[in-house]
């Protein structure tokens, strides 16, 4: 812990990559097994859904949720609204609102579900129930990866 | 001769123009709290984290600070540790969240939800 945000070493940022790499060349193995397929999805709370439908109201904007090196526990998710579609993105779609991540970013929260948290203190979208990680922040916001 | 002097006393939270409008906003819609409490829990991964509740009634010890029509309380057990902290409102499309500026912190978490003194 301590590590500040967009600092990542160099075995960090080397395991990163072999990981993706890792990950790639498994999937490119068993492309269409039933299995992986299910595993991929990802589910959007109600509240998110609620959430989300009420921030998109007039524009066909989305969520796009990124992951990237950072925080205190290796990985960190990222949230932002965007309004393109890239070649590479898998979108999730419920009752109307999308939600939107590239595939690399994919491989690390396949499984998970997206939730809106709305509390006092503060109301943040969250990835939570994440079956690939192996521990986290308190607070959420980063990750480490199960290897 | 007075020996008094006066020494200014500093408030030991103030709030800003955004936290305040935040603050009126959630009273309107509960009327029946009196105000805010803010406090320090131990959790997450650099020792403490804040807590901000409702309050329906005073407690014996918690110190007051009134600011432009809003009451906020601050936990005896987190006088020491929030004493000359800004408390602001940040919002934006995707979250909003209440952020302290402590001056007495001396190094955060990655995401800033925990701090340590």
């Amino acid at each position: 812990c301590g590590i500040s945000k967009g600092a990542l070493s160099f075995s960090q940022m080397r395991a990163f990559h072999s990981l993706r790499a890792l990950r790639s060349t498994t999937s490119k193995l068993e492309p269409d097994s039933s299995l992986l397929k299910n595993s991929g999805q990802l589910k959007l709370s109600d509240r998110c859904v609620e959430r989300l439908k009420r921030l998109g109201e007039g524009d066909d904007a989305h969520l796009r949720i990124v992951v990237e090196g950072g925080g205190c526990s290796g990985f960190q998710y990222k949230f932002e609204m965007d309004s393109k579609i890239n070649e590479d993105d898998k979108v999730f779609e419920r009752e109307g609102v999308k939600v939107v991540t590239d595939c690399d970013s994919l491989e690390f929260i396949k499984g998970s579900t997206i939730d809106f948290e709305d509390e006092l203190i503060r109301s943040v979208f969250v990835v939570t129930d994440n079956p690939q990680t192996e521990q986290g922040c308190s607070c959420g916001a980063s990750f480490s990866v199960k290897f | 001769v007075s020996r008094k002097r006066m020494i200014p006393t500093r408030a030991p939270l103030v709030l800003t123009k955004g936290a305040v409008d935040r603050i009126k906003d959630l009273m309107q819609k509960h009327p029946e709290q009196i105000g805010l409490k803010v406090g320090v829990k131990t959790r997450g991964c650099n020792g403490l984290s804040y807590t901000l509740e409702y309050v329906e009634k005073k407690e014996k010890f918690d110190e007051e600070v009134l600011q432009d029509g809003v009451r906020i309380f601050i936990d005896k057990k987190a006088q020491l540790t929030l004493l000359g902290t800004e408390m602001d409102y940040v919002e934006d499309k995707l979250q909003s969240e209440f952020v302290f500026n402590n001056p007495n912190v001396k190094g955060t978490c990655g995401c800033g939800e925990s701090f340590s003194i």
